[in-house]
């Protein structure tokens, strides 16, 4: 074998090396991506078809291509009135969590106290993870009509019963609560890198606390506040166990309404309809408070 | 300094009063829970006319609790081992590899975390029931079918913890045994497995919670006898309050909460959040 060959092999061996390589990350990832698509894209493509079908009492559904569901969701009183209990309350929720998230970030990143910080955070933390229901049931027994509330109300301030649980009023409570740790771990992230020397100057410079708060560390804090809105926003939107639990048989939300629909009406095309109107509005809330953050970021300069 | 922060006066103790007033609001729901689990009163009711544990014996002899709680653990871990076993490779692609499409990837592996549950959920049974009336291979209502579900809940979050755990390890150490001689192969299992361990541990326990605790995707999966804990709970809640169904959600908190305390030995839970 001449110089020539070896060379010429070795060359070929790297080539293929690098091919391989070049495929490596594709085969690493591919059963993940496969299982997801299966699992998650394919069915979620299938349901948007099924949307356009027709609903059969007898058949369950008839392939059509036809755009009732969805002109029925918008023309039925019913279910547009859904659809704006749904945001409003989402909207309550969010401004509320926004307001407690705030001061609950703010007070987490400029404690002095190591220890207070890490036990907040983790306070802050587990909730998370705890499962809707489970915290949901707390809700119900402080707002039942034997519950907590009414029984300080009565035997400590000795008012009269309030009907407190199955109203909106109850329903946004418990949002709020199960939503806020969300809220307030976003903004922690972003609290983290707010030098503390940027308020001291402005404090320095005569500004007071009130004015430093607004001036200085909100704007600063805007990709946060941005981020823990849309993810509180999405969330509530979203709920299921918090609307059923403490709003009662009566309170109608979008996401027991498609459960309903799907299960025990049994129309699939119009709850697929109904699923993809949720799916749509979420998207477009979220690519459009993005592109309308995205132009004030520029225009005040920060991002 | 401190001038300034006594000008604030009366301001000053709104701010903390709002402060502890939302920490509250979080804490206390779960802290009732757990209170009223332990209340002797049969039907719910205040005052607490003294305090037992005989709700937890109570709720195990429930078979619907019991069932469910099992069935939720065995999905749960069936669940978390399937979705490592995808997302360690995965997660290996993303944060070693610069290659065309990785942030599709990305975004296509962590979309599951992204979709409303509710509507991925509607959309996994239609899909299921669509296969079942294609090949006769039934999917809903089956623990298997429940468990794939739920492996999508895992992944995002192994996905994260990896991705995260490997951008901390110098890939130099790999380099370093690759060019010895080892196989690529042998590398892996050798030296970055080894690494890594902490991320697969933490990732195994955060799917397996993300699984235990989830409600909205399962709700249509479940059939009559396999039903979830989280859909046996709130279809009792919806009818009944009592001490039985708290002394269930304490026992739920309590497992989340013990995987939890091992998980932060892994990863700091106040700096992964």
């Amino acid at each position: 074998m001449t110089a020539v060959d070896t060379v010429r092999s070795q060359l070929a061996a790297i080539a293929v090396g690098k091919r391989r390589r070049w495929l490596a990350p594709y085969a690493l990832s591919g059963p993940a991506v496969v299982f997801v698509s299966l699992f998650l894209m394919l069915p979620l493509l299938m349901m948007l078809r099924l949307s356009f079908y027709r609903y059969d009492a007898a058949q369950m559904y008839i392939e059509a291509f036809t755009l009732d569901n969805y002109v029925r969701f918008i023309k039925d009183d019913f279910y547009r009135q859904v659809l704006w209990t749904t945001l409003w309350i989402s909207a309550v929720t969010t401004l509320l969590c926004l307001i407690g998230g705030v001061a609950v970030a703010y007070f987490m990143a400029r404690t002095k106290s190591p220890l207070l910080k890490r036990y907040l955070i983790i306070a802050i933390v587990l909730p998370l993870f705890m499962g809707n229901v489970a915290r949901t049931a707390g809700w119900i027994i402080i707002l039942d009509d034997k519950g907590l509330l009414n029984f300080l109300l009565q035997n400590v301030y000795e008012g009269s019963a309030l009907r407190l649980l199955y109203t909106s009023g109850a329903v946004i409570a418990g949002l709020t609560s199960v939503l806020l740790p969300f809220m307030i771990v976003t903004l922690n992230s972003v609290m983290h890198n707010i030098d503390v020397s940027l308020e001291e100057a402005s404090l320095n410079l005569g500004a007071s606390h009130l004015t430093t708060f607004r001036r200085v560390v909100l704007p600063l804090l805007k990709p946060g506040i941005f981020a823990g809105c849309i993810l509180c926003f999405i969330l509530s939107m979203n709920a299921y166990a918090t609307p059923i639990l403490l709003g009662g048989p009566k309170f109608n939300m979008m996401a027991p309404m498609i459960y309903q629909q799907i299960s025990a009406a049994m129309n699939w095309p119009f709850g697929s309809a109904l699923a993809f109107v949720l799916i749509s509005l979420t998207a477009l809330l979220t690519v459009v408070s993005a592109v309308m953050f995205d132009r004030t970021a520029k225009r005040t300069g920060i991002a | 300094m401190t001038t300034v922060a006594r000008k604030l006066g009366s301001l000053r103790w709104l701010y903390l009063g709002l402060v502890w007033a939302v920490i509250l609001f979080v804490l206390v729901p779960l802290a009732t829970t757990i209170w009223v689990a332990f209340f002797s009163n049969k039907i719910l009711s205040f005052p607490p006319e003294g305090y037992t544990a005989s709700w937890f014996e109570q709720a195990w002899t429930l078979e619907a609790f019991r069932n469910g709680f099992l069935l939720s653990f065995e999905v749960a871990v069936g669940a978390s081992i399937l979705a490592v076993c995808l997302g360690v490779p995965a997660a290996l692609a993303i944060a070693r590899y610069q290659f065309q499409g990785r942030e599709l990837i990305n975004t296509v592996l962590m979309s599951p975390l992204m979709i409303p549950a509710i509507v991925a959920g509607t959309a996994i049974y239609l899909f299921y029931v669509e296969v079942q009336l294609e090949s006769d291979v039934q999917f809903a209502a089956t623990t298997y079918g429940l468990t794939l579900a739920h492996t999508l809940i895992a992944i995002p979050w192994v996905l994260r913890l990896l991705v995260a755990s490997l951008a901390g390890i110098d890939s130099s150490i790999e380099e370093a045994s690759l060019s010895l001689g080892a196989s690529r192969l042998t590398t892996f299992f050798r030296i970055t497995v080894p690494l890594i361990r902490p991320g697969i541990t933490a990732g195994v326990l955060f799917g397996f919670i993300a699984s235990f605790g989830d409600l909205e995707k399962s709700l249509l999966l479940v059939g009559p006898g396999r039903i979830t804990l989280p859909i046996v709970m709130i279809n009792y809640l919806e009818y009944r309050t009592d001490p039985t169904i708290m002394a269930v959600a304490t026992i739920q908190v309590l497992v989340i909460a013990i995987a939890l305390i091992v998980s932060d030995r892994y990863v700091r839970l106040g700096r992964t959040f």
